[in-house]
């Protein structure tokens, strides 16, 4: 018992670099899944026949990008990006590196998740949009996205959940992070506390996400 | 004015082609509460639905005030749209605005600046009776408190015409009432035409000024509301009317007394003015025949007295005949009821 404490104390700075590490991976690609997977998801929907701008062709290939997008495992897809997480950060080493697969990863998944979000809107409320003369674009902006903010807001705390696990996997490639530690001193070197303390943290860190997801999302919720 | 010439809407689906619109006319004068009632089926939310050109029609043309809809660009359309006000079954509320949101959101569409948007908002609130809701969110509405935002954020443009999509369908009786005696209150104040959808008989009777009565796709009867209550001509029109206003003994009844008395079972309907003098006393007085009414009913259309009485005529033939005639003469509708 004495061990398992005065080990902990030791590794302090190190879990704390880790969580650090983690957080950063998770918040930048978190920021590029809403940056490129809202507007992919929105595309996606609108571009669906009986939409707003029905358009085969291109709603095929969005659908296409989301399927083959959230069909690899993260561990390939991780790998398989190497070549282009070089030319983008100039190393596959490192935290910076793993946010190009985890965004690669969390973009679609998020385009998935604002297309179902805007899919469950009531398409007579957007009829009735139309039928005041509102644009395509003043639909997106006025109707859909304010009308769907609940059901994003949660796919996005789903989202840096995935995002949290996906980093620890990132971990054993070199991008650093808790997942990092759990495996080069939890399992590497079989010290078990280390790797018992990366567990709670994680689970902390995800209950904390989940519950401030459902906060913000229930603010924004006026449906009941 | 709003004359649609021609208007057809063809479906093609899995099992063929469903027509369900066929080659419609129709004219509306401004001012007007214009009523389409049809069974379900019958085409009347695809014909209301393309008065805005949310449906887009095979052929045909929609002219409002001068300007055919179906020939407008679409950037044309959207501005013409903001003239053409909606309300919806299931009122297609937004969920995330409050009551001022939702009636300012087409001030927001037409580019009215903000303080504007709130001050017209606010008014037509007013408007609605709705003063005391205005920061509510529609899902602390009920149904019929939904339907008056739907009403204000329609009128919040100043539309020409107003089209009503079932508005009353989902409301309970007293709600309904309530939102018919609003559509009313609207067209006289504001003067805009409205034109509405239904399959309930009971809308029609109390706010509109015409009606058409839809089946398959066309219109089967189209007249002043009075004229098509008290005489309709097609069987569709009479079942509807039956809903409102029942004037038929069961059938039940009607051989019975067939069977035991000679004699004629007619039927009278009277309209306006002649519901105050005493023609069936005159009829016995002067054509030695004997009435037994079997059933009466007054009710009234709009401020006009409207009614039918059933009679059994007892006499000789040709005196049955005659008294028939008289009816006829002084402007009543008489039907003599045949073996069922």
């Amino acid at each position: 018992m004495f061990n398992f404490i005065t080990d902990l104390a030791r590794y302090n700075d190190l879990m704390l670099s880790g969580l650090l590490e983690t957080l950063y991976m998770v918040a930048m690609s978190l920021f590029f899944a809403i940056v490129g997977g809202i507007p992919l998801g929105v595309l996606t929907t609108i571009t669906r026949p009986g939409h707003i701008l029905p358009n085969k062709p291109f709603n095929f290939i969005l659908d296409g990008i989301i399927n083959i997008g959230r069909s690899i495992p993260f561990i390939i897809l991780m790998v398989a990006v190497i070549p282009l997480t070089r030319m983008i950060v100039g190393t596959s080493i490192g935290t910076n590196a793993a946010v190009v697969p985890l965004s690669l990863a969390a973009i679609p998944f998020m385009g998935r998740v604002t297309d179902n979000a805007i899919l469950e809107i009531d398409h007579g409320v957007v009829e009735s949009a139309q039928s005041m003369g509102a644009s395509p674009m003043q639909i997106v902006f006025k109707v859909l996205l304010p009308e769907s903010l609940p059901a994003i807001i949660l796919g996005l705390t789903l989202t840096a959940i995935s995002l949290v696990s996906y980093s620890a996997m990132a971990g054993a490639i070199g991008g650093g992070g808790l997942g990092d530690i759990a495996i080069r001193y939890g399992y590497q070197r079989f010290q078990l506390p280390i790797m018992v303390e990366t567990i709670v943290v994680l689970v902390i860190m995800v209950q904390f996400i989940q519950f401030f997801g459902n906060q913000i999302a229930s603010f924004f919720d006026h449906r009941s | 004015m709003i004359k649609i010439e021609n208007l057809t809407k063809h479906y093609h689906v899995a099992q063929g082609k469903v027509e369900a619109i066929n080659g419609l006319n129709l004219e509306v004068a401004d001012g007007e509460i214009f009523g389409m009632i049809g069974p379900s089926g019958a085409g009347k939310s695809t014909l209301i639905r393309m008065l805005n050109l949310l449906e887009k029609p095979t052929a045909g043309t929609i002219n409002i005030n001068g300007t055919d809809l179906t020939e407008l660009s679409s950037q044309n359309l959207r501005t013409a749209r903001q003239k053409i006000g909606m309300i919806f079954q299931h009122f297609n509320l937004l969920s995330s605005r409050t009551v001022v949101g939702n009636v300012a959101f087409p001030l927001e569409i037409a580019g009215v600046k903000k303080k504007e948007r709130r001050k017209k908002a606010k008014e037509l609130i007013e408007l609605v009776g709705l003063s005391d809701r205005a920061d509510h969110y529609p899902a602390q509405l009920s149904g019929g408190q939904k339907q008056r935002v739907g009403i204000a954020r329609a009128l919040a443009n100043n539309p020409d015409l107003l089209l009503s999509d079932e508005a009353t369908s989902s409301l309970d009786p007293e709600s309904t009432k309530a939102v018919l005696e609003l559509l009313g209150k609207i067209r006289d104040e504001m003067n805009l035409t409205i034109i509405l959808i239904t399959h309930e008989m009971g809308v029609i009777k109390d706010i509109c000024d015409r009606v058409a009565v839809l089946e398959s796709g066309k219109i089967i009867e189209e007249g002043k509301i009075i004229d098509i209550f008290s005489r309709p001509q097609q069987s569709l029109t009479k079942k509807f009317i039956s809903s409102v206003i029942d004037f038929d003994l069961p059938e039940r009844i009607i051989k019975h007394v067939k069977a035991e008395r000679p004699g004629e079972l007619i039927r009278v309907s009277f309209v306006g003015e002649t519901t105050n003098d005493p023609h069936i006393s005159d009829l016995v007085k002067h054509y030695s025949v004997d009435a037994n009414i079997l059933y009466g009913n007054i009710d009234e259309i709009q401020g006009v007295p409207f009614g039918t009485l059933v009679l059994d005529l007892e006499g000789q033939l040709t005196n049955i005949e005659e008294s028939i005639s008289y009816l006829r003469s002084k402007d009543l509708r008489v039907e003599v009821l045949e073996d069922v």
